[in-house]
């Protein structure tokens, strides 16, 4: 009887024990790396980094984990951010452009952009030793594009469907020597370059690893095996992932000796490690980015905006198959009243449908202008002089492009009822949205749209582009020079007839108002100062060039 | 006293299949389905057929729940929608670093709620009965994913006392032989990893403990009074044994009952608890994976989470029933 008061006095004085401990100081999160580390060359250019500081180790904050380390069937923005630093692409997109610069390939020849052939660069392997070659690069490719093959491990390849599979597919891989090899696609495409420089999901995996692990590789039951200029350590789900150096990259030698890629969900608890300094690096909401702004230890960086806030209609509903209607709404709206209001630094009020760093983009085409009486005169015109009731969606979730959807949609509402537009404002759960969405069950809609791979085909092609004569579900919108014109852009070789292409297109979207774009969203980084050398490029996370300050 | 948990243990299967045909149905009703967020903004209409058409979402859903149950009696929970790996391997992991949380904070819980009552109970209408009365009520009543912003805020950024969140530095290698970080920290014989890794449950684990704290405190105050009141309480302090022994060996003995009963029913707010907390503080347990996997409506996931707490509550409280018997010797249980 009396063992069971011995246990709980046992406890009690544990508990005092515990509680009486001495509070050990936080690890400083940059912990020296190994010695060995220390021996190796410095930079070589005197770009700031001493050689005291070569050896930091980068903790970064983010919203969520991972879910595949599988350069093919990842899909989503964790997964390619870690990715990107082990398993590379290629070509690349490097700097404030979206230039296509090379990567693993050195060079490319195309004559007819249907028939490609890449030189690769020599000497290169995986972190595994397997040599990178064409086999390697044939061995991805035959992944990406055959259903049935044998190293998918139930896996959906989504970003290949998305990005080929619709029309220019890779028909044919052949090896024509070690280091060539010649891709022939379906149809010509002259967007194949963008495409392939999207590294998260057409890097090159080792193959020997691939199947070695089997279905274990890219989990974090096995590992992930690239190129790149850093080598994987560890994933604990929704914990971390740890990458460090690796030192026989053929590249520039990196100056961080690892990167962590901690997983902190919760929007106030990552801002507050990045203010405790636990973090180096933390994804912010867009609600917390002043108060960043403001601390003197961190740094908000603006990256040029690579995505759109946008109004879209479904026009086989009345009334907005009438061209008027669309305009009113248009010019309903002080839409630039909307900016300083909801996205204060962070974005810009948008003239054309795609911001000024995607080719294409065309500089001529302004807001809408805010004219209430012209939108009332256009109602008459439409034959509805007492306006019209109708449901207006906003989305449920927090993007860059609409950081506040729901009073962004509440603010337009009061303007839209001025003119006599009585708007229902709905919203729904984010997987039935898209679902809806897809399937043209919303009259009027706010949604957004950010580029994948820097390519106009990618952004105002993704919205517009379709067969003739075919229009989409979501918006059974239909012009059928639009929809020639972006027919031809994706083939179009020379990048100046591209560029026309493009801004033509953008004048039609904006004369049949298919969609009214809200804001062009600022993507932002934000780093603690001690974190030196970051460059606020449009694609990458330049972690292979910054360091820290060991002051 | 076999037959009765032989009889307990077989009324489990009942209750699971019923947990477990609640959860696959509601999991199903909420809007979305998994292949429209996996696939998300670009999906066009026919990848979302075709990748739904794979993953077998176009069955009838009897269908999917008996082939789904007949795997899971077998301990195959199936594989994640999202990244298809086993739901089981991960389970283990999860279920060791939350278990990890909950029970430090149960400790924690009871520890210092019982402690309090006890106090209250003997220094009845003191400061100290007001300050455990008036502190059990702010407990009680506040929420617990604002307690843990509060005291990281206050403990973690302000004052850098402890660390904001995480199981154990980000810069640690641990061997993961157990999952529990303080056993697995020991095995590595390292005492710095294993300060580090104490040092970052007892935040969450104290945000926890406020779940259980407050009620025991009041549960333990009320029992102990009226078991103060009894004449074997009388008799031994009329006996003229020391206090100490008169409130633990005599009162707190069979003041504990009701608190046993109690810390039982609790563990299933433990658990719902551990879900807010452990998103908070970036603890890698089933709580933060469920809230993941609920947003993804990764069904496999959600469904063997909720089988998996409602067994080991029922479980647990199976245990609290069984230890009356051994704290009250008067109760036996009638088999058949």
């Amino acid at each position: 009887m009396y063992k069971r008061l011995w246990w709980i006095s046992l406890l009690m004085v544990v508990a005092l024990a515990l509680t009486a401990c001495p509070a050990p100081a936080p690890a400083a999160p940059a912990a020296p790396a190994p010695a060995a580390d220390a021996t190796a060359a410095p930079a070589e250019e005197a770009t700031g980094p001493g050689p005291e500081d070569m050896d930091g180790t980068l903790i970064v904050g983010r919203g969520g984990d991972s879910v595949w380390l599988d350069a093919g069937p990842a899909t989503d923005g964790e997964s390619a951010r870690v990715i990107n630093e082990i398993i590379e692409p290629l070509v690349r997109q490097e700097g404030t452009t979206a230039e296509i610069v090379p990567w693993l390939a050195e060079s490319w020849t195309t004559e007819d952009s249907q028939t490609w052939t890449f030189n690769l660069r020599q000497g290169v392997t995986f972190h595994d030793g397997t040599p990178f070659n064409a086999e390697a690069v044939k061995f991805n490719m035959d992944r990406w594009r055959d259903p049935d093959n044998e190293y998918r491990f139930g896996r959906t390849f989504e970003y290949y469907t998305y990005q080929f599979g619709a029309d220019a597919g890779i028909a044919e891989v052949n090896v024509i020597d070690e280091y060539t090899i010649q891709l022939v696609l379906d149809a010509p495409s002259s967007v194949l370059l963008a495409k392939l420089s999207l590294g998260f999901t057409f890097g090159m995996n080792s193959p020997a690893a691939i199947m070695e692990q089997g279905e274990n590789y890219g989990t974090p039951a096995g590992t992930a095996v690239g190129t790149g200029p850093f080598k994987f350590v560890e994933w604990i789900p929704d914990d971390r992932i740890t990458v460090e150096r690796n030192d026989e990259w053929w590249g520039p030698r990196p100056n961080l000796a690892r990167i962590i890629f901690r997983s902190i969900p919760d929007n106030s608890a990552r801002f507050a490690e990045l203010q405790a300094g636990t973090v180096h690096q933390a994804d912010l909401a867009q609600t917390d980015l002043a108060m960043a702004s403001d601390d003197p230890a961190i740094t908000v960086y603006s990256r040029p905006a690579l995505s759109t806030g946008y109004i879209a209609f479904q026009q086989c509903t009345e009334p907005f198959d009438q061209l008027e209607v669309r305009q009113a709404i248009a010019h309903a709206v002080n839409w630039e009243a909307l900016i300083p209001a909801f996205y204060g630094e962070y974005g810009e009020l948008a003239g054309s449908f795609q911001p000024p760093a995607i080719p294409g983009h065309n500089p001529n085409i302004t807001p809408y202008e805010y004219n209430p009486d012209k939108a009332k005169e256009l109602l008459a015109a439409a034959g509805l002089p007492d306006g019209f009731e109708t449901d207006f969606w906003y989305i449920p979730v927090i993007r860059g492009y609409f950081p506040d959807s729901k009073a962004i949609g509440e603010a337009i509402a009061a303007d839209l009822a001025r003119v006599g537009i009585r708007v229902n404002l709905m919203t729904e759960d984010w997987g039935a949205y898209l679902e809806d969405r897809n399937l043209g069950k919303f009259p009027m809609w706010m949604l957004g749209w950010g580029s994948d791979n820097g390519d106009p085909d990618n952004y105002i092609g993704y919205h517009f582009r379709h067969p003739v004569g075919e229009p989409k579900v979501e918006d059974c919108y239909d012009n059928p020079e639009l929809a020639q014109l972006l027919i031809d852009g994706a083939i179009e070789a020379d990048p100046d007839a591209r560029v026309a292409i493009y801004q033509r297109a953008e004048e039609i979207v904006k004369a049949d108002v298919a969609r009214i774009p809200v804001a062009w969203a600022t993507t932002t980084t934000v780093f603690r100062d001690e974190v030196k050398g970051y460059e606020p490029v449009v694609f990458r996370s330049w972690y292979e060039y910054i360091w820290i300050d060991s002051n | 006293m076999g037959q009765y948990i032989i009889r307990r243990l077989l009324i489990l299967v009942p209750v699971l299949i019923g947990v477990s045909i609640v959860v696959f149905g509601l999991i199903r009703l909420i809007p979305g389905d998994p292949v429209t967020v996996m696939l998300g903004d670009r999906a066009r209409l026919e990848d979302i057929e075709r990748v739904r058409e794979e993953l077998g979402f176009n069955r009838p859903i009897y269908v999917q729940y008996v082939e789904w149950i007949g795997r899971a009696v077998q301990g195959d929970m199936g594989i994640s929608i999202i990244n298809r790996t086993s739901v089981m391997v991960e389970l283990r992991s999860r279920l060791a670093a939350t278990m990890e949380l909950v029970l430090f904070g149960l400790l924690i819980g009871v520890v210092v709620g019982v402690s309090a009552g006890v106090l209250s109970a003997l220094k009845r209408n003191s400061w100290v009965d007001v300050t455990v009365t008036f502190g059990a009520l702010v407990g009680v009543s506040m929420p617990i994913y604002w307690l843990a912003l509060i005291a990281i805020y206050a403990l973690a950024v302000n004052r850098q006392i402890f660390p904001p969140s995480s199981r154990i530095d980000a810069t640690f290698m641990v061997d993961r032989a157990t999952g529990f970080m303080l056993i697995d920290t020991l095995l590595m014989g390292n005492w710095r990893y294993f300060t580090n890794a104490l040092w970052h449950l007892l935040l969450p684990a104290t945000v926890l403990s406020t779940t259980v704290m407050p009620i025991l405190a009041r549960l333990t105050r009320a029992s102990m009074l009226e078991v103060m009141r009894q004449d074997y309480v009388r008799t031994a302090e009329a006996k003229g044994l020391a206090a100490r022994t008169v409130v633990i060996r005599h009162a707190l003995k069979n003041a504990l009952l009701p608190i046993v009963t109690v810390i039982g029913l609790q563990l299933g707010g433990l658990l719902g608890g551990a879900l807010l907390t452990e998103t908070i503080f970036s603890w890698p347990g089933m709580g933060l994976w469920t809230y993941r996997a609920i947003q993804s409506r990764d069904y496999p996931i959600v469904q063997a989470v909720v089988l998996v707490s409602a067994s080991i509550y029922v479980f647990v409280n199976l245990l609290v029933d069984i230890s009356y018997a051994y704290l009250d010797p008067r109760i036996r249980f009638q088999g058949g």
